[in-house]
């Protein structure tokens, strides 16, 4: 006969209760491998995004990376996760504190009473040099990659971004300020070189970035993936006249390549159908080093097409759509410049 | 943060699920060689029905213009009677046919990269481009899950 038969059951049962308690809840770590590690690597040594180490997450609050993690970086590369539940993210926010063996700092999230007008003369004398007047942050980055040369170990964050102001608190910015961060060069300025009410109105003055923030652009009603334009020339005229505009605006032309070539035999493409692809390496290159995934819309191509009726249209991607879906606002000025260099090559091409 | 044996890396390439939806892209990160992977995504890509139509040598071109750059290619695929019918009846899709799959090198790493065919959703209102959108949607997850899980069973193999 069993020995105390109650007690075992009702080990069993909480047992089998935790057990589907672990089943139900979900997995940061999976849930890091999936949605973090592509930019952050596996190991959060950063890649893409910026490196997570132990001593970056030890300054920063579950509420901050929870945030973080919700409404990503407007136009800093770091995507707004909002199709993960609350629970999928507190998840990778766990995952995140074993990892790196850290606890919340505990911040409280109390407003900081300050002088804004005042903090601007202290930011613009202490701050200003690496975090720029916008409080977007120095000179070229975003923290897309660890492998080009910069200035900074890691880009100073850009403060005005409404990522980062709907996620950190007064206080949090407060002691950053205050202690610095040793582990991303960030000097500490409650060492004697600022007074407590000093960093209380610059972190007054880096709030009232908020008022400055432009609404999220929408796509407009005319918006189109594609430029399309009708040729007044023929098929292969028109083709000609591409290849010498390409060439007068310094593009190296690639072989053309049908639209159907290597999906369907030689005998059967429909050779009417061209897509006439070119590349400037000197600019691709500087692109690449912003935005290391610019592959998913290379090469350059603009595919001229000859319709039933003897029509010739030319199709372009819009580059204005193709930069949104980068999330990073270092090519917003290239893109405008390439979208006006086709631009004029169409003119020319239709003269 | 510490590091992860080969062996739980392993396990997680094989059990994990989901991708990194980074707004128009979805990308995968593979702890292995860009060659590999590589190979990996080609064999993936022609299982999932899909010709591989061209790969672009884009660390080739960089190299032959003096331009230092570790492995970066891209994979061009698709179906003849998909690419006929865009070509045919939605001209403003032309542009982005024949799907692209970008391999890039960091490192020992390798970034896997595609954009996310979902983010031209809302500039069709046919029915008949939504279905083509989505299904290239489902096909693509279908393609990188296949290629982690392939990568997984490899290094489980080799432990």
């Amino acid at each position: 006969m069993q020995k105390f038969p109650l007690l075992r059951r009702l080990c069993a049962l909480l047992l089998a209760f935790a057990a589907a308690q672990a089943a139900a809840a979900p997995d940061g770590l999976e849930l890091y491998i999936a949605h973090c590690s592509a930019c952050h690597r596996v190991e959060g040594q950063g890649g893409i995004g910026l490196p997570l180490p132990a001593e970056k997450l030890a300054e920063v609050t579950d509420d901050y990376l929870h945030k973080t993690i919700r409404l990503g970086r407007p136009g800093r590369v770091m995507p707004a996760f909002e199709r993960l539940s609350d629970a999928q993210v507190d998840a990778i926010v766990r995952f995140l504190r074993e990892r790196t063996e850290t606890k919340d700092p505990g911040f409280d999230n109390d407003q900081v009473v300050g002088d804004a007008a005042h903090g601007e003369l202290v930011y613009n004398e202490h701050c200003i040099k690496c975090h720029a007047a916008d409080g977007t942050g120095e000179g070229e980055g975003t923290g897309v990659t660890q492998s080009r040369e910069r200035s900074f170990l890691v880009m100073p964050a850009s403060i005005s971004n409404s990522g980062f102001l709907g996620s950190a608190s007064d206080r949090m910015i407060h002691t950053v300020v205050e202690h610095g961060r040793r582990w991303s060069g960030m000097p500490a300025f409650g060492d004697g070189k600022l007074s407590d009410g000093d960093i209380n109105d610059v972190v007054a003055y880096v709030r009232s970035f908020e008022q400055r923030q432009s609404a999220p652009e929408a796509i407009g009603p005319d918006e189109r993936p594609t430029h399309i334009y009708e040729s007044p020339h023929d098929f292969e005229t028109t083709i000609a006249n591409i290849k010498t505009a390409l060439t007068g605006a310094n593009f190296r032309i690639f072989p053309d390549r049908f639209v159907e070539q290597g999906v369907t035999d030689e005998f059967s493409v429909n050779q009417r159908q061209v897509g006439i692809r070119f590349c400037n390496f000197n600019v691709l290159y500087g692109m690449l080093k912003i935005e290391p995934r610019l592959g998913i819309v290379l090469p350059c191509r603009i595919t001229v097409m000859e319709r039933p009726d003897g029509t010739v249209i030319m199709a372009i991607p819009n580059l204005r759509v193709v930069s949104r879906w980068f999330n990073n606002d270092e090519l917003v000025g290239l893109w405008d410049q390439m979208e006006e260099t086709f631009t004029e090559i169409i003119d020319e091409v239709t003269l | 943060m510490r590091p992860l044996s080969h062996r739980l890396i392993a396990v997680l390439l094989l059990c994990a699920t989901g991708f990194a939806r980074a707004d128009g892209m979805l990308m995968m990160r593979i702890p292995m060689r860009a060659e590999i992977v590589f190979a990996y995504a080609k064999s993936s890509i022609e299982e999932h029905g899909y010709s591989v139509a061209h790969i672009q040598l884009c660390d080739g071109g960089m190299t032959d213009f003096g331009y230092k750059t570790d492995f970066y290619r891209v994979l061009f695929f698709g179906k003849l009677a998909e690419v006929r019918r865009i070509s045919e009846k939605y001209p403003e899709l032309v542009s982005y046919v024949p799907l692209k799959l970008a391999v890039i090198a960091e490192k020992d790493d390798t970034l896997l990269t595609v954009l996310n065919p979902e983010v031209l959703a809302p500039y069709f209102a046919d029915a008949e481009v939504q279905i083509q959108l989505s299904r290239w949607h489902s096909d693509l997850e279908s393609i990188l899950d296949d290629v982690r899980r392939s990568i997984g069973k490899r290094i489980a193999h080799a432990d």
